[in-house]
């Protein structure tokens, strides 16, 4: 497969990337947006987790639910709890490499 | 969310065959029930129950896409009918002693044949297990995904 130079990007990603560049967001804006999109991030694991949790208690209380679904509940809080775990190492990784930076 | 879309769509498959289960035990169960249903002060048999499937195209975002000429992938199977089986016979059993007999001794059982039962049976199970091994074919591969750059 060929690989492509550089010049051969897009004028609007070129205008974009510079756009980019020349609009820098100040140290606490991009800690707010940080925090938040993690905040986002570890609430729709919650909800998933808040689910199957529902899920199971309805099946154990001898309600209308069928097995499977509580099982594929379970299954997907499983899957977004992993690659939170995913997400959080790397950005642990990012830390500890800055952290570990000599001054 | 779409990461999990082919997970909600074996789940509809699931539970459309679970359902099917539940007709098959129940055509099983009234194999000899001679009254199910009251018609003009006589009583009718069991009528076999089958069960139609049909794709569930659901979401307005579908219907929106198809007629912009995109193909979409719909949101899996559902139910559309449980049919009553009006095209098999009542088996004529002689029996004068049943008390649903007629003046000729004949008792109407239902058009319930075990055989296809059992068929239908086992085509339920392995359809089932299919989509069990559809979900775990797609759950490593969610797992793979997130073995990316390690």
């Amino acid at each position: 497969m060929a690989i492509n130079s550089i010049s051969l990007m897009t004028p609007t990603q070129l205008t974009n990337d510079t756009n980019k560049l020349s609009n820098p967001a100040t140290p606490y804006e991009a800690g707010q947006k940080f925090a938040s999109f993690l905040n986002d991030a570890i609430k729709s694991v919650n909800d998933q987790q808040i689910q199957s949790d529902a899920l199971t208690e309805k099946l154990i209380n001898g309600q209308d639910v069928d097995l499977h679904e509580v099982m594929i509940a379970s299954q997907k809080a499983s899957i977004t709890l992993n690659a939170t775990m995913e997400v959080r190492n790397k950005v642990i990784d990012a830390y500890q490499e800055i952290m570990r930076m000599s001054i | 969310m779409s990461i999990f879309k082919s997970m909600n769509i074996t789940s509809s498959a699931l539970t459309s065959q679970r359902l099917r289960m539940d007709v098959i035990s129940s055509n099983i169960a009234n194999v000899d029930t001679t009254r199910a249903k009251l018609v003009d002060g006589q009583w009718e048999p069991y009528r076999r129950k089958t069960v139609t499937l049909s794709a569930n195209e659901g979401s307005f975002s579908n219907f929106l896409n198809k007629a912009r000429g995109k193909n979409e992938v719909g949101d899996g199977v559902k139910v559309s009918k449980i049919n009553d089986d009006k095209d098999t016979p009542f088996k004529l059993v002689y029996d004068p002693t049943h008390p649903d007999a007629n003046e000729e001794g004949y008792v109407e059982m239902p058009n319930v044949d075990l055989l296809k039962e059992m068929v239908d049976l086992i085509s339920a199970t392995r359809s089932y297990e299919a989509n069990i091994t559809v979900f775990n074919a797609n759950k490593s591969m969610l797992t793979k995904a997130l073995e990316i750059g390690k």
